[in-house]
């Protein structure tokens, strides 16, 4: 699969402080990327980035095999829609007017916009002053003005920031709408429950560094789950496993951490030689959200 | 520069009132003018071979550009700028390829049209006032006409000034705040010595003052072509200046 946006070591310093380091971000052609970290990680920065509105340090970025700097800025946003910080829109202006000012600045037809409305679902909203808008509205609203240039990349910051939940759920489904219509999207969110559902792939950004960059199964296996043993002792077998391993009683069972699958088999090993029933092992059901915990509290994998 | 961008600025003034705002600055100054006329004792003096009426009425349009033109500017330039900020516009246009130095520069030709024709104004309605109320002396077209370039060169660089500044400052009341103490100096700058008025747009209201009392006798007074030059030239050059920054600045 093709990959339609490249960077290679991005960096983004302030003086002494850095924001994003060496980022490399890959984000195959049709895929929706759900891009997640805790505020403050860096996410929008890089998006700044992908989008040459910040400049960065060291490193570089190619949107669609071409390297996206100031020099070809104007030639890539032509087919980039975008969605970053609040959702834009003159309050003043009614919807249609400011899709017009869009319209007009790049030089769109009539069908380019009036498609953009109805992808969003607004058009019973557009000779409604913007400043009345509820915030969804004003999101989608955001969205149709990315959408109306027909991009084949569309960057979406947070575009969930503020939404009820079935303002969310219609955030998903847009994103599947424009995914199977072939623009590949890159959306943001601090918050993984609420784009894991929809993303084909996730990054995972701490601190500026990315420290995953895969499938929704690849970070499961990324990350271990803990050793659950049921037997009839708790507390003896967890006595015996102190020295060889990270093992504690959680509700009347034996948890252990962090064990690899032929540690496993030697913890079963010992226990059985001192001669405590097991009666159950297994591993630890973990949601993705805790696996995202876990990834961004560590700082890595 | 990119005619796309000014047809924009056209439609963002729709409902902003920017219309009504110029309109009461080609108004209000005008009628100020002619006020000071009638209050100056013009209409007993129609027919003063030294153009006592003709000089009351430049007098009065000194008087009412510098107390109208800086607060109604600011305010002019802060509601079309400010929209920006609200809107989340220079992000947005930032990701369509618009920088902010060309929307400020797009900001400036549509505003500036507007202001340069309200100050046009000022200069036909006050002669066509005079030829009407039947001031015998023929107008002093040649002066009236620099005089009005010359206004014009100083509300577009006070104008200019605005944009920039309601740009960087997004609390748009200190900009308004920066106009009234901008209405200030026009009104009291012939106080100032006269290198210190050249440093500010608003010095160049008293600056070019056509008229003015000398005792009892309203006189004409020389326009300083070549300030007003230097302020066109310098303002433009600054004002290029600070918007190619703007361009080049990081969202």
């Amino acid at each position: 699969m093709a990959t339609i946006v490249a960077t290679e070591n991005l960096s983004k310093r302030y003086g002494k402080r850095t924001v994003v380091e060496d980022l490399n971000l890959y984000i195959p052609e049709g895929e929706i990327y759900g891009f997640l970290g805790p505020n403050g990680s860096g996410k929008s920065t890089t998006m700044k980035m992908l989008l040459s509105l910040v400049q960065p340090s060291s490193g570089g970025v190619e949107i669609m095999g071409k390297p996206m700097d100031r020099s070809t800025r104007r030639e890539h946003l032509g087919r980039i829609g975008s969605l970053i910080e609040s959702p834009p829109g003159y309050g003043h202006l009614t919807g249609r007017e400011n899709m017009r000012i869009i319209q007009r600045l790049l030089g769109l037809n009539d069908q380019q916009i009036e498609f953009a409305i109805a992808t969003v679902r607004m058009q019973g909203q557009m000779d409604k002053k913007v400043r009345n808008y509820s915030l969804g509205m004003k999101q989608r609203l955001g969205i149709a003005m990315a959408l109306a240039r027909e991009p084949k990349l569309l960057i979406l910051d947070e575009p969930t920031n503020g939404l009820d939940p079935a303002g969310i759920e219609e955030m998903r489904e847009l994103l599947r709408t424009l995914a199977d219509g072939g623009v590949t999207v890159m959306v943001s969110s601090h918050l993984l429950g609420e784009i894991d559902k929809s993303a084909t792939m996730l990054g995972i950004l701490s601190q500026g560094r990315m420290i995953f960059q895969g499938t929704r199964d690849e970070l499961f296996s990324a990350a271990t789950p803990d050793v659950l043993i049921r037997c009839d002792d708790p507390s003896r077998a967890s006595e015996l496993l102190a020295n060889s391993a990270d093992s504690r009683v959680d509700q009347g069972e034996v948890r252990v951490t962090e064990l690899s699958e032929r540690a496993t088999a030697g913890v079963i090993a010992a226990l059985v030689s001192e001669r405590i029933a097991i009666y159950e092992v297994r591993r630890d059901e973990q949601t993705l959200e805790q696996v995202f915990m876990g990834l961004t509290e560590g700082g890595g994998l | 520069m990119n005619a796309r961008a000014i047809m924009n600025e056209f439609a963002k003034m729709r409902h902003l009132r920017v219309g009504l705002f110029v309109a009461l600055l080609a108004i209000s100054v005008a009628l100020m003018s002619m006020y000071n006329a009638f209050g100056s004792g013009a209409f007993e003096r129609l027919d003063d071979p030294n153009d006592y009426a003709w000089k009351t009425l430049f007098g009065g349009l000194g008087m009412g550009a510098a107390l109208i033109a800086p607060i109604l500017v600011a305010v002019i330039a802060s509601r079309q700028v400010e929209i920006e900020h609200t809107g989340n516009g220079w992000l947005s246009s930032a990701t369509s390829g618009l920088t902010p130095g060309q929307m400020c520069r797009a900001k400036f030709v549509s505003l500036g049209v507007l202001v340069a024709a309200a100050t046009a104004v000022w200069g036909v309605v006050i002669v066509g006032f005079g030829t009407l109320i039947g001031i015998s002396t023929p107008a002093p077209l040649g002066r009236w006409a620099a005089y009005i370039g010359a206004l014009i060169i100083i509300n577009l660089a006070v104008l200019a000034f605005h944009i920039l500044l309601s740009a960087k400052v997004e609390n748009q009341l200190v900009c308004i705040g920066v106009g009234l103490v901008g209405m200030f100096l026009a009104i009291f700058g012939e106080l100032f010595p006269a290198w210190l008025a050249h440093l500010v747009p608003w010095g160049y209201y008293p600056l070019t003052v056509q008229s003015d009392y000398v005792g009892e006798v309203p006189v004409y007074f020389d326009l300083p072509y070549l300030s007003v030059i230097g302020l066109a030239v310098v303002g433009g050059a600054l004002f290029l200046f600070v918007t190619g920054r703007f361009d080049r600045q990081e969202a």
